[in-house]
């Protein structure tokens, strides 16, 4: 909708505006074959793509699964891939406030395989497929937030009208 | 009908008689009634009229008061319109010149009382005035200077200036005596031609540049300024709260708190919750937007490998420019509905914001939700535009009278003049944008002076209109003409003196301050010097 982002944007462009002019790392190329395979099968109720023309910063968004309490939130997260990528973790960051316990106060998902259970064979379409996984079912042994993980395993239907209404009030 | 109109005469005896015996078509009343101000007009000129060396700024909306600042623009002079009267000894009086002591400003108004709105380092921002009919409350700003290259801290915009103590100052224009205030510190809001705010009924909506926030405030009628909610960071009033009584659990980031000042001024709370840069959450009204530009690209697309291709070009591409969007300028539709204008922060504080890539939205602020979205070229918001026009001029309930200035939507000849603009712009895009600059709406910006009713007289709008502005000034005097038969002029309005200017190579600036339903009309000349202003009067004598 705004103007003057022109032909880098589609797919078969960037990649040639890429190649000439810079040396693609194998970072890069990795990304880039990731782009094409979340293309080509994207996961349901999430998508994502780089921010502008930095193939390292993505923005992805994550639909809140119907009968979750994050049932109608549209979910924005920064996907930060590292220049050693895919031999480190990318960082997931929520850009929209949630109330989950595997989610940081400053918004950062912690999950095993965002950490040391890493591995070079996952993908950004795993990826977010493991946080969609999350919202629909948290994992209160591994919080960084304790106090909605003791919720959740203590008053389930508290912890859920809680994020419910935080969906409904930061997440619409 | 056009037989009609030819025996309809003009002549003023013959009127008030087909008035007693002609019923006019039904919802037509006030209509007829306006045409007697093509009998009625502000023809005969006092010239360089002695009077008060004041910033006259306008005439309430329902006639009341005249508006003026003194010179150094700390206070405020508040006049009561007269109809001028005189005695004469002759027979004759209406042949003989008007005697000179009639010739004066104060046979004219009467100054109700004067009293000070700024302190020795503020001063009044003569641009700005806002009438809360009903009430006739009048509300004023004073500030103080403008630092233009303040440091963005606590959470401000990089590239807004700062104004150290801007007041909003509500007043009982019955008697001049101060009713409330609101104080903003270290902010900005744009107060020139009330840009920055807007008045619809008794809710007050004031843009917050800086912090970008819509702060919606309420004018009881007991003439108290009471916050009802600030739209920017948090939607909700209560959000703020929701997230601090979660937040034992650590559930949010509470950083924001620090920035929480001790009480006593209310403007305190416009530094709560800010965004500060270690946090990157979106802010509410940015989430609501981003949600409702990904909604609209997702639920257009059915097939899932082409949507996804659409949101990486529509969307991701361009996500740090929609999230840079920042607020410009905001217009109640009504009490639910805002509209408002997203731009760069480059156009929001230049004067002509033309070239730069603007948006607008219209937001519930009751169901925190964004209706609908349009770049400022859009030929669909343009159509909406140009044919319900009316309906972006939000007015108070209670102010019958702005119900008749005239717009391209209501008067056949704002349209064709508005078509034949559309016929000559070398560009459609360009065009669109043009007149789309003009939304949202600035509050209280035209006069609802029966001479400017277009459906009565015809005039050069390059010279003047009812959007009170400052012209530059030509020493021809402007010409009113009927539109209806005999189609003759029917008056002029000059401004500066009598035999034309008197340095031929100055530039002169003129505005003109008409009464809402007298024929009586100020102009006001100023040379670019520092010369006393030229005020002329028109008056039907």
């Amino acid at each position: 909708m705004i103007s003057g982002g022109g032909g880098r944007s589609s797919s078969t462009s960037s990649t040639s505006s890429w190649a000439p002019t810079t040396w693609v790392s194998a970072s890069g190329k990795r990304i880039q074959r990731e782009m094409m395979e979340l293309n080509n099968d994207p996961p349901r109720d999430c998508s994502a793509g780089p921010k502008g023309d930095n193939l390292y910063h993505w923005i992805a968004t994550i639909i809140g699964t119907p009968g979750t309490p994050y049932q109608g939130g549209i979910f924005f997260l920064d996907i930060i891939f590292p220049t050693d990528y895919p031999f480190k973790p990318p960082q997931v960051i929520f850009k929209t406030r949630i109330y989950h316990c595997n989610v940081d106060p400053d918004g950062h998902v912690s999950m095993g395989i965002l950490k040391d259970g890493w591995s070079p064979a996952l993908t950004i379409t795993k990826v977010l497929l493991a946080v969609r996984s999350i919202l629909t079912n948290p994992d209160p042994y591994n919080a960084v937030v304790p106090g909605i993980a003791h919720l959740y395993l203590g008053d389930r239907a508290k912890h859920d009208d809680i994020a419910a209404e935080c969906t409904v009030r930061f997440a619409k | 009908m056009s037989s009609h109109r030819n025996k309809c005469s003009s002549n003023i005896a013959a009127r008030i008689f087909d008035r007693q015996i002609r019923t006019p078509p039904p919802a037509t009343t006030v209509h007829y009634a306006r045409q007697f101000y093509e009998n009625l007009v502000p023809s005969y000129t006092l010239y360089e009229v002695e009077c008060p060396d004041h910033s006259f700024r306008k005439f309430t909306d329902d006639g009341q008061y005249l508006i003026s600042f003194s010179r150094n623009f700390q206070d405020l002079i508040v006049y009561r319109p007269r109809w001028l009267s005189f005695s004469c000894k002759d027979e004759d009086c209406d042949k003989h010149d008007l005697p000179s002591k009639a010739k004066r400003f104060e046979s004219f108004f009467t100054q109700l009382y004067s009293v000070p709105l700024a302190s020795c380092n503020e001063r009044i921002c003569k641009d700005f005035f806002l009438y809360m009919e009903g009430n006739q409350f009048g509300l004023f700003a004073t500030s103080t200077a403008q630092i233009h290259d303040a440091p963005a801290v606590g959470g401000a915009i990089q590239g807004v200036p700062s104004i150290e103590k801007i007041t909003f100052i509500l007043l009982r224009l019955e008697d001049g005596v101060i009713l409330d205030d609101k104080v903003f510190c270290n902010d900005f809001v744009n107060l020139t031609h009330n840009m920055g705010v807007f008045l619809y009924d008794d809710l007050l909506a004031i843009v917050s540049l800086r912090y970008q926030i819509i702060h919606i405030l309420q004018i009881r009628d007991s003439g108290n300024l009471v916050d009802v909610r600030a739209i920017g960071e948090f939607c909700r009033e209560d959000d703020q709260l929701f997230l601090n009584s979660n937040a034992q659990g650590n559930a949010f980031s509470d950083k924001n708190k620090q920035h929480q000042l001790p009480g006593g001024h209310i403007e305190h709370n416009v530094h709560q919750g800010q965004p500060n840069p270690g946090n990157s959450f979106l802010s509410g009204i940015k989430q609501r937007l981003l949600s409702f530009i990904f909604q609209s690209i997702w639920n257009e697309e059915r097939d899932d490998n082409l949507r996804i291709q659409t949101l990486r070009k529509k969307f991701y591409f361009h996500f740090q420019d929609y999230a840079d969007l920042i607020i410009w300028k905001v217009q109640f539709l009504d009490r639910h509905h805002l509209l408002i204008k997203f731009g760069s922060v480059d156009g929001g504080v230049s004067r002509n914001a033309d070239h730069h890539p603007a948006f607008v939205a219209v937001y519930n602020m009751d169901t925190t939700e964004i209706v609908s979205f349009y770049q400022n070229s859009a030929d669909e918001l343009y159509l909406l535009f140009e044919q319900f026009c009316d309906h972006f001029h939000a007015t108070s309930r209670n102010s019958m009278h702005m119900n008749f200035i005239s717009s391209h939507s209501n008067n056949v000849h704002a349209l064709e003049q508005l078509r034949s603009i559309k016929d000559k712009a070398s560009s459609s895009s360009q065009f669109v944008k043009k007149m789309l600059a003009s939304l949202p709406f600035s509050c209280q910006s035209q006069s609802p002076s029966p001479y400017f009713d277009q459906s009565l007289f015809r005039f050069d709008d390059k010279l003047i209109s009812a959007t009170d502005r400052h012209r530059q000034s030509t020493d021809h005097p402007i010409k009113f003409i009927l539109r209806r038969h005999p189609y003759s002029l029917k008056f002029k309005i000059k401004p500066g003196p009598e035999g034309g200017s008197m340095d031929g190579r100055a530039k002169n600036i003129s505005s003109f301050i008409f009464h809402p339903i007298l024929p009586l009309a100020l102009s006001v000349q100023q040379t670019l010097f520092l010369h006393p202003s030229v005020v002329n009067i028109h008056f039907r004598r």
